[in-house]
């Protein structure tokens, strides 16, 4: 117990952290998958309801289940994120394990053309995507996606070119271990400590990026919902009833605050 | 000189590459100018005559070229909705973006660099670890919110401003300004937040190394040693980070301009992305591109400047 | 001068506050030149540190008396005490390096202490400056007063430490271990500089290392510390010539002293295991896809010799001159080279300098060691445990090290485990780089010890690789010397000890200090 307490002051941030993001992962889960309410349901009478035993956090403007919208708008934004942050790690650790390790002509060409897409600011890059798709939940994961890849590349790479040569690494070729057993075997679990920080990291700018677009309204489309979106429907009714839009941002705040922590921690531990 | 001539050649790739992206981007768009231009109705045969007339079948190559010349030298085609010029759209738009940006950036450093500063030289105090909290909590919260958090307490409950009562600066250069206040407020805080972290961990990051205990060691107090001695060294990852701040305002500032109802570039952005003006969305990303690289630029001469480890390494 | 009685000093950083020097004791006479030695952990360095009131954090905790000239220096108040830093009492670092500010010009930094603790014009002390670089024999000094760190070599760089804590003419010179990070040639330069300050400004001099060689040929008296404790002290003949303590006999025991542990080898009748024919190897510099291959530098050039089997081939060199890199070519890690290389055996392996940087710290022991055999395939896992096991006892650990994490090892540990590693690829040849460098003095001596044994029972070669003369003459019946990518010399151990043909092979015994024998 002494011995938990003394690691919480090395390392605040890492456990305050895990306690926001999980809790408010928690709730969000919990009530999508159990609310009684279903998050389309509009009821004229119940305009906004003022919150109550039955209505927890009152109604929107069309009279639907705040809390019920909340929780299914922000698993949305929780999902978008852990899909984009999952295209780009997986992307990104391919190619930069293959440029970091290999370097050479590929490698520069490849990061010239990844400095030049790092170039853009990362909302702006997801923009040019989604004009040229069009928008809506998937391929709003898919843009922000391709977005993510050049900045995981760029980590990954670092650390291989950081490994590649260091004596394990010569030893292991000494061993006789082939190129792809020394990039994903011997050095690829080197690159978890910060691979791991930098994921949650971009998770946090995915969800952000994600709030963003939706917000701008050129992301998610209705009838899905997520809280960029909302957000955005409570400008609308800002003067007359300023809960929901408090509400809706707050609980993004809340889940970036969580996972920055968390993330900041990692990046600390590691 | 060598190394000011490669920073030129890869200054200019990077404008390439950059710009064929932006182009080839929009060249995968299903359907071309002239189809967008005459509609679905269109007999191929006006079709063809239009392409012919706009140049749409030359080789992907010269059609780049063309496009990268005439949007160097101003040309940007027409506005497919409103059937004017992409440049005289942008003319207007361009001074309100850009003040936007300047004055949340300056105050981003004015804010951060002091307070970064101060939150390490008296690390222990109380004062210094509740504003540090603080400011995790400040860079949690997305500058669309704490934008509609500004609007609602100052101007709807305080009334210090009117939301959405934007004043062109044509019109009153001071009542502009005035009016910029509250958004660019709400790009900066967050960004401040950051980068005053940054500078704080910076600063004690370094306070840990070897020349400090020589500083030291030759008799010299706290204050001298933050100030003769760290600070130049903590600055220099700020200055990357201040860089990519820049850019990012810039994109901060598209989806600020929503909030506050700011008739600049991101408002016109979006409403091109939902109008599917492409020869209007196209100009105005390739131009905030271009601001981006050229902040990248100076960030980069500004680096070589303040750190001499970096100014013979070819 | 200096008087210390009674130190403690203990760090609050974890849960149980840690004692890290205990009831040290330490005399300092004007003029005279006092050593500290002990191995890495010892607290000879925290006690320096101490009385150079460096340990200002607030976890450190301090009790007994450091009393200079008349004055306690523990529980001053701060602006009096800064008033002693760099004026009477001035401090030289290991790490010439990370120990310069590398923002500042070399010549605000040799200036700054009499900025702070004298008054005069800015021309007075731009003078000054060059006048005390000139004496510390900093070459071109006007040239040097405007560069920065990262523009000067190693050991200029500690000549720029020195001249910047002499410039006030401190009574008291602590030099905490200023040589370790330098060249053996360097090395002896410094020390011999220390020395002349000494006689010629009466400085006294408190000087920290773990290198007892050093201590002997500069220091008057000595204080032997082990695991914050103070072992023994006296003059320092005394000390080395009848320790009085068990623990003093064994460090200098493990000195490195010019006699041999291995017994001559003779090669006659043998069979050769390596050749190398005019091996040339160019390093190319990482360029950028606009400036290839830029600069091509030969770090090798045109090298020749023969190892036999069951032979220890001592390969010598500073750093730069190329001998690394002669091992790397022989393993044919290096890409651009030249010349032909012929093995008569199988694959050597090799051991490198940096036992942080040699095993995957990622991974555990048992996994590293069995890792040759699932790459070759064709065994059980159980094979694979047991020979692992197996060769781990060869060296010297025990099987539970198996499931230990490599970053939860000490240095020698590291060592030895590299050696098993080594060893479970069966070579008959071991290329050793450097790998008793890093290590400290008794720990150094069980390696080498490992080494001799290795190569006696299993008739291993070992071309051992290192700056050290005094190790490789333990070892070795034949030497090569490298200097600036060729080899200058090779022969019996004999012939390169005592009729040393190349004028650099002479300077290099000069630096080690060692004498002709008979």
């Amino acid at each position: 117990m002494k011995d938990l307490m003394f690691r919480i002051r090395k390392n605040p941030e890492l456990y305050t952290g895990a306690v926001i993001a999980a809790v408010i992962s928690f709730i969000l889960i919990a009530g999508f998958l159990f609310s009684p309410y279903d998050p389309n349901a509009m009821s004229a009478a119940e305009k906004f309801a003022a919150p109550s035993v039955s209505h927890l956090l009152g109604c929107d403007n069309f009279g639907r289940d705040l809390f019920t919208r909340l929780c299914v708008g922000g698993v949305t934004t929780l999902f978008i994120a852990l899909a984009t942050v999952s295209i780009g790690v997986v992307f990104g650790t391919i190619v930069g394990a293959f440029t970091g390790y290999y370097g050479g002509a590929v490698d520069e060409v490849l990061m010239r053309f990844n400095d030049a897409v790092l170039a853009f600011p990362s909302i702006l890059l997801a923009l040019v995507f989604i004009s040229v798709f069009g928008s809506g939940t998937f391929k709003v994961i898919i843009s922000l996606g391709i977005v993510f890849v050049p900045s995981f590349a760029r980590i990954v790479r670092g650390e291989y070119l950081r490994c590649r040569n260091l004596d394990y690494v010569r030893s292991a070729r000494l061993m006789g271990a082939g190129d792809l057993r020394i990039m994903f075997v011997h050095i690829l679990p080197n690159t978890f400590p910060v691979l791991l920080s930098s994921t949650v990291i971009g998770f946090n700018n995915a969800v952000l990026a994600e709030a963003s677009m939706s917000f701008l309204g050129i992301g998610v489309q209705p009838p899905d919902s997520s809280l960029g979106r909302m957000l955005s429907d409570a400008q609308a009714f800002l003067f007359s009833e300023p809960s929901y839009a408090i509400l809706t941002g707050c609980t993004i705040a809340v889940i970036v605050l969580g996972f920055s922590l968390l993330g900041e921690g990692l990046k600390k531990h590691a | 000189m060598k190394t000011v001539l490669k920073k030129l050649a890869s200054f200019i790739i990077t404008v390439l590459l950059v710009t064929l992206f932006v182009f080839l981007a929009f060249e995968l768009i299903p359907g071309d100018a002239a189809t967008f231009r005459l509609g679905t109705n269109a007999t191929p045969e006006a079709l063809e005559r239009l392409r012919e007339e706009l140049g749409l079948n030359r080789p992907f190559f010269v059609r780049y070229f063309t496009w990268l010349y005439s949007f160097f030298f101003g040309d940007m085609g027409q506005s497919l909705s409103y059937g004017v010029s992409v440049r005289s759209m942008l003319a207007s738009k361009l001074p309100i973006t850009i003040t936007l940006t300047l004055m949340s950036f300056v105050m981003i450093v004015a804010l951060s660099v002091p307070l970064g500063v101060l939150t390490s030289k008296y690390e222990d105090r109380m004062w210094a670890r509740s504003l540090d909290a603080l400011g995790q909590v400040t860079m949690s919260i997305p500058p669309f919110f704490l934008g509609i958090i500004i609007m609602y307490v100052f101007g709807m409950i305080i009334h210090a401003f009117t939301p959405g009562g934007f004043v062109s600066w044509q019109t009153d250069p001071v009542r502009f300004i005035g009016y910029m206040f509250f958004p660019s407020v709400a790009i900066a805080l967050p960004k401040a937040a950051m980068s005053a972290k940054l500078l704080r961990t910076s600063i004690l990051s370094e306070r840990k190394l070897d020349y400090v205990r020589t500083a030291y060691s030759r008799g010299n107090s706290t204050m001298d040693v933050l100030y003769r001695h760290v600070l130049k060294n903590a600055i220099i990852p700020v200055i990357t980070f201040l860089g990519m701040t820049l850019a990012d305002t810039v994109a901060g500032s598209l989806v600020i301009e929503q909030v506050f109802s700011i008739p600049g570039f991101g408002r016109l952005l979006i409403s091109s992305i939902s109008n599917r003006d492409y020869p209007v969305v196209q100009s105005i990303i390739a131009i905030i591109a271009m601001i981006v690289i050229v902040i990248n630029l100076i960030v980069d001469i500004m680096y070589r400047f303040m750190d001499p480890r970096m100014r013979e390494r070819s | 001068m200096l008087e210390v009685t009674d130190l403690h000093i203990e760090i609050e950083d974890s849960l149980i506050p840690e004692t890290v020097v205990e009831d040290f004791d330490i005399e300092v006479s004007a003029g005279e030149i006092v050593g500290i030695v002990g191995e890495s952990g010892s607290g000879k360095s925290m006690s320096a540190h101490a009385i150079a009131g460096l340990l200002s954090r607030k976890d450190m905790k301090k009790r007994g008396r450091i009393v200079f000239e008349g004055e306690e220096l523990l529980g001053m108040e701060r602006s009096r005490l800064r008033s002693i830093q760099g004026d009477d009492i001035a401090v030289v670092f290991q790490e010439p390096m990370t120990s310069l500010n590398p923002v500042k010009t070399i010549g605000w930094q040799v200036e700054e202490a009499l900025r702070i603790h004298r008054d005069m014009t800015d021309e007075e002390y731009k003078e000054r400056a060059i006048q005390m670089m000139r004496d510390v024999e900093i070459n071109e000094p006007e040239k040097r007063y405007y560069q920065y760190p990262h523009e000067l070599s190693g050991g200029l760089r500690q000549r720029v430490m020195i001249a910047a804590a002499l410039i006030c003419d401190p009574k008291l010179l602590i030099a905490d271990e200023p040589t370790t990070a330098l060249d053996v040639t360097i090395q002896a330069q410094i020390i011999e500089l220390l020395k002349r300050i000494n006689s010629k400004k009466g400085t006294a001099i408190l000087f920290i290392s773990h290198d007892l060689g050093v201590i002997r040929t500069l220091c008057s008296r000595v204080v032997v510390m082990n695991k914050g404790r103070i072992v023994e002290s006296g003059p320092v003949e005394q000390v080395f010539n009848a320790p009085a303590e068990e623990y003093t006999k064994q460090l200098i025991g493990a000195i490195p002293q010019f006699a041999k542990v291995a017994p001559y080898y003779d090669i006659s009748g043998k069979k050769p295991i390596l050749e190398v024919k005019n091996v040339s190897a160019r390093y190319k510099k990482i360029t950028g896809y606009f400036t290839p291959g830029a600069r091509q530098k030969l770090t090798v050039k045109n090298a020749s010799f023969v190892m036999y089997e069951g032979q220890i081939m001592g390969l010598v060199g500073e750093s730069g001159s190329g001998k690394t890199t002669l091992g790397k070519t022989i393993l044919g890690m290096l890409d651009d080279t030249s010349g032909e290389i012929v093995h008569y055996s199988r694959m050597p392996q090799m051991i490198f300098q940096d036992p942080y940087g040699s095993l995957n710290p990622a991974k555990r022991v048992g996994w590293i060691l069995t890792e040759p055999m699932r790459i070759k395939g064709g065994s059980t896992k159980e094979e694979q445990r047991e020979k692992a096991a197996s060769m781990l006892e060869l060296v010297g650990l025990d099987r539970t090290f198996m499931d230990r994490k490599t970053s939860a090892l000490s240095g020698g540990q590291r060592q030895r485990v590299c050696i098993a590693l080594a060893l479970m690829q069966e070579p008959k040849l071991i290329i050793a780089d450097e790998p008793v460098s890093a290590l400290d003095v008794t720990v150094q001596r069980q390696v080498i010890n490992l080494l001799v044994r290795l190569n006696k029972e299993l008739g291993i070669a070992i071309l051992f690789i290192s700056h050290d003369l005094k190790v490789v003459y333990e070892l070795c019946s034949h030497i090569i010397v490298m200097k600036s990518g060729e080899i200058v010399e090779q022969g019996t151990d004999e012939q390169i000890y005592n009729n040393p043909g190349h004028p650099y092979t002479k300077q290099l015994l000069s630096s080690a200090g060692y004498v002709k024998s008979d």
